[in-house]
Order: structure tokens, then C-alpha cells, then sequence
């Protein structure tokens, strides 16, 4: 996997495939097993100083302290950067305003939503302006305007420092939005790689269909499973399937479960998402993939804001 | 390494004490137990040589020393609770060796443990206790308390790299800290205990910081209070180096 100067990378990949584990490679926590990785040019092991000069972190769990003000965590956060003196008070208070928290600054963490604190992690990561951001589900948890206003944040710091990002996430339409570039990885490799639309054009030019059934999925499957023409994606109901023609196809499969006695509820018919990619390339539906994580985790920053 | 850093860990750590300062007074609690009530009755009693002193100002040390260490065993805890948190993960990737993060928290907790000597004084002086209040005093009890507790912070950081859960660290800090107070010369002096827990009692880091306190609070033995702090701060040096050793441990 490789990465560019100035690109917003995102990563995608079901619970367990190791996307957290590449991060924190790549931001020298854990040394690799096997293989090896550089940023910047720098080794991840060897240089590993050196590479954490020049990198911003925001975990994907909770990295400031909620029994301090906002302003406090930047400060110390400042501090621990080595920003001198004279120029640590306006770091501080610019990244503040950056992120809209000039005046929640005085207030204890464990006060703030959820979108806040991410501002505040985001912030303390940016404040040495990094040339590489390492983002491990920069948006989990939050509602849909927090994440908006997180991700304005994060294109806008992109935009005036020619940054380049890398975001773990499990959020489909977020990679399909903000990335220049998607990475799939399952089981510790990369699937695939493109931008978001070459990687949908994996799953060819084609459609999807998705199929809701009252009862018998299994006979549908077995029944679709014979049509020419016709590539299931999901065999869970609904039923996702993709169709080489379209028009055709949809007549067809239509014929094939109405005769073959399966009583279908609601059919509809769209162009391939990375959805689909991430469907085929995995064998999971994403949100399969993430829910299990996605709970745990939200519940856990929950958790920690509260104080645990 | 940058002492300017390390002391960044020191800072957070009063902060964090300045907006939330229960644990000074919930801490004071059991030594107030020690000396108002045990330390009063055995006084009483006169049960225990203590040679030229009474055994409320004998005491006042040891139980000090307790409180502190306590503390500063606790402090492990805060780092498996940062590990859970994903706060440890973001330090590990700031600019910061794993030496200068270690010795900051190990002085962050020796920092916290260091409140104690403060809140005990004020509890044991009304008792009638005979403390010397000099200023040489007072400035070597609180490097000796200092100097210990950072070792004890380090220990319990290095415990805190093997034990992965709280319930589990919890466990093992009763296991610890318990018989290192027994078994040392906090509450009677070494020479009365069967030759088995002396001889612990000489390898007990408390017995040499307790050790200099007494020197220095209580017999005005400044040298004899030094030397046992320089004692402390070898077994200090080596547990904040093996602590940092093992500080990529806790988050793997």
C-alpha cells in the first residue's frame, strides 16, 4: 500500500481486519511483526522519533483528559510538542477558534458532546501542523451534522497545509465523499485500492438489485443462483444481487422467484456504491462488519466521558 | 530527554488535582486511623520500644510513608484506565521518548503522593506530635517522600504493564503494598520482628524512606536522612528504568 504526498486516504475493511493495527504501525505504538512501513520516508521502527515529529494522532477510543478544560488538554498537549513558550499561548487559542471551542475553552471535558471532543482530539493533533494525519474513525459515534462539521475541519486543515490524511472508517459514504483514494483490506491485506469510482467499477457496469423476501431465502438463493446474468452479493435477506442488464435481468430473476414459488415484498434497483464493493471484496455487508465494533466503541467513549 | 517535559507530566497531574481534589482528603483518611487511634492507644500502652521518642511522633513517619505509597502504587491504575482510554496510544506517537514519559508520570504520582505530607502534618501536629518543623527538615522529607513515591509509581507502571485489566491490578497492589508496609519499620522498629521479615525489611525501599524521614523529622539527623535518600533513589532509578522499558507492554 502506498500512499501520496497530499491525498486523503481511506481505509475500509471489516471488524478484524486489521485496519487499527496498520495505524498504529504506522504511528510507531506497535512494531510490525513482518513487513515493514516509512512515512515520509522514514522508517516506522528504525526512525521511529523521527516519524513522530511529523505525524498528527487521534485515536479512535479518546485521547484528551476529561477532568481538564479544553484549554488545559491543548496546553498540555502544547507543552508535551515542545512548542516554545512565546508561541504556545497563540497555537492554543488559533486552534480554539479553529475548531470552534473558543468558548467552551474553560469548561471541564467531560461537559462536552461528542462532536466537541472530537474537535478538541482533532485540534490537539493539528496543532503542530503535521504533514501526515492519521485518523483511526475519525466520526464514529457521532450524529450526522457533528460529523459534517468534524470532516469540514479536517478537509479545511487539509486544503492550507497540503496534508496528507489517512482515515480509518466505517462510514461508506464518508470514504465515498472525502477520499481521494479507498484501500480495502481483509485479513491483514489489501483487497483492493482506486478512487472511489474505479473501485465501484470492480463490481462492473452493472446494477444492483436489492431484494426483500417475505419467506424462503434460501430457495431464492438456490433459484438465482442458476440465472445467467445474475452475481448474488449478499445472500442474507434483503437479497442483493447484480445484474448484468438490468431491464432484463430484473425481469427474469422476477420470473424466476415468483415461479419458483417465493413471495417477494419490495424490489429496488440502483447504480453499484462502494457498498456493493465492500460486499464483494469481503463477503460481509458492512454493516455486519462494523456493528459489532462500532457499539463497542461508542459505548466505551461513552464510557470514558462519563469519568468510567 | 527533556526535564521540561517531564515536569509537563507533573503539571497535569496538579491540575487534574486542583479541579478534582477528593482523593487528598479520602487518602488522609486511614493515617488519620493510624495515628489518632492506633498510635494513641499503643502510645498509651507502651507496648512498643521506641527508644527516645514517643510512639506517636515514631509512628508519624511510617504511617506518612503508607499513605504515600498507596498513592503512588494506585497511580498504575490511571495508566491501565489511559490504555482502555486510547490516551496512552496518543502519547505514545507524540515526540517523547518512552524514558521522559515514564519518569514524567512517575514523577506526576510522586507529585499526587506528596499532598499526604502535607494533609499528615496537619493532622499530627494538634496530636502532639514532635515533629521538627525546620525548614532543612521539612525540605528532606519531602525529597525523600518524593524520591520514594516516584519509585513506587514506576513499580506499579511496571506492574501495570503485566496486569491488563483493573480487577487484576487492583488485586495485585493489595498483594503489594500491604506487606511492604508490614514488613518494614513503619509501625514498630525492625530489630522486634523475627529475623525472616528483617531481613525483608532490608531489601523494603519503605524501610529506607521511612528511615529518612524519622532522621530527618524527628532526630534532626540530616547526613543520616540523605544517605537513606540516596539508598531510595538507586531503587527509584532502576524501577523507572525497567518501567520504561516495559511502558510498550501496556498497550500491546
Amino acid at each position: 500500500m502506498r500512499v501520496d504526498e497530499g491525498e486523503v486516504r481511506g481505509v475500509l475493511g471489516p471488524n478484524g481486519a486489521g485496519k487499527t493495527t496498520m495505524m498504529r504501525i504506522l504511528t510507531t505504538q506497535l512494531r510490525p511483526t513482518s513487513g515493514e512501513a516509512w512515512v515520509l520516508g522514514y522508517h516506522v521502527v528504525r526512525e521511529a522519533s523521527r516519524v513522530r515529529r511529523h505525524i498528527g494522532y487521534v485515536p479512535q477510543e479518546f485521547s484528551v483528559w476529561s477532568d481538564l478544560t479544553g484549554y488545559e488538554n491543548l496546553r498540555i498537549y502544547a507543552k508535551l510538542y515542545g512548542i516554545p513558550g512565546d508561541r504556545r499561548e497563540r497555537v492554543v487559542w488559533n486552534m480554539l477558534d479553529f475548531m470552534d471551542l473558543r468558548e467552551a475553552a474553560g469548561r471541564l471535558v467531560k461537559t462536552y458532546s461528542g462532536g466537541m471532543i472530537r474537535r478538541l482530539e482533532l485540534a490537539a493533533a493539528l496543532m503542530v501542523s503535521p504533514s501526515v494525519l492519521f485518523l483511526d474513525e475519525p466520526t464514529i459515534g457521532l450524529d450526522p451534522r457533528a460529523r459534517e462539521l468534524v470532516w469540514s475541519k479536517i478537509l479545511e486543515y487539509v486544503k492550507e497545509y497540503n496534508a496528507t490524511v489517512v482515515f480509518n472508517t466505517h462510514y461508506m459514504d464518508e470514504a465515498e465523499r472525502y477520499a481521494n483514494k479507498v484501500t480495502v483490506i481483509n485479513r491483514g491485506a489489501v483487497v483492493a485500492e482506486g478512487t472511489p469510482e474505479e473501485l465501484v467499477k470492480l463490481v462492473g457496469e452493472s446494477s444492483v438489485a436489492r431484494i426483500c423476501i417475505d419467506s424462503g431465502v434460501e430457495k431464492a438463493v438456490q433459484l438465482l443462483s442458476r440465472v445467467p446474468g445474475v452475481v448474488l452479493l449478499s445472500s442474507k435477506n434483503p437479497l442483493v444481487v447484480r445484474l448484468d442488464d438490468a431491464e432484463r435481468g430484473m425481469v427474469q430473476v422476477m420470473k424466476v422467484l415468483v415461479e419458483g414459488g417465493v413471495s417477494v415484498e419490495q424490489v429496488s434497483l440502483r447504480n453499484p456504491t462502494l457498498e456493493d464493493v465492500f460486499i464483494k471484496l469481503t463477503g460481509k455487508t458492512f454493516e455486519e462488519a462494523e456493528a459489532e465494533s462500532f457499539r463497542a466503541v461508542s459505548a466505551a467513549r461513552r464510557a470514558i466521558r462519563k469519568g468510567g | 530527554m527533556s526535564l521540561r517535559k517531564v515536569l509537563v507530566f507533573v503539571e497535569l497531574e496538579l491540575r487534574r488535582l486542583r479541579h478534582d481534589p477528593t482523593e487528598v482528603f479520602t487518602r488522609a483518611v486511614q493515617p488519620i486511623l493510624w495515628i489518632g487511634v492506633f498510635g494513641t492507644a499503643m502510645n498509651r500502652i507502651r507496648a512498643i520500644p521506641t527508644g527516645s521518642v514517643d510512639y506517636l511522633t515514631y509512628i508519624t513517619p511510617g504511617v506518612l510513608m503508607q499513605s504515600t505509597s498507596f498513592i503512588a502504587m494506585a497511580y498504575g491504575i490511571m495508566l491501565v484506565w489511559e490504555r482502555e482510554s486510547g490516551i496512552l496510544k496518543k502519547v505514545l506517537t507524540l515526540p517523547l521518548s518512552h524514558f521522559t514519559i515514564t519518569l514524567g508520570r512517575s514523577f506526576a504520582g510522586a507529585a499526587r503522593a506528596l499532598t499526604q505530607l502535607f494533609v499528615i502534618l496537619m493532622v499530627a501536629l494538634p496530636l502532639g506530635v514532635k515533629i521538627i518543623l525546620a525548614p532543612e527538615a521539612l525540605l528532606l522529607a519531602m525529597v525523600a517522600v518524593f524520591v520514594g513515591a516516584a519509585g513506587l509509581t514506576a513499580l506499579s507502571i511496571l506492574l501495570a504493564a503485566f496486569m491488563k485489566t483493573r480487577e487484576r491490578f487492583m488485586g495485585i497492589i493489595q498483594a503489594v503494598t500491604m506487606p511492604l508496609f508490614f514488613a518494614s519499620n513503619a509501625i514498630y522498629p525492625v530489630e522486634i520482628m523475627p529475623l525472616p521479615i528483617r531481613l525483608i525489611s532490608l531489601g523494603n525501599p519503605l524501610t529506607y524512606v521511612i528511615q529518612a524521614l524519622r532522621d530527618a523529622l524527628v532526630y534532626g539527623a540530616y547526613f543520616d536522612s540523605l544517605y537513606n535518600i540516596c539508598i531510595v533513589a538507586l531503587f527509584s532509578a532502576g524501577m523507572i528504568t525497567l518501567a520504561s522499558v516495559a511502558l510498550r507492554r501496556i498497550i500491546e
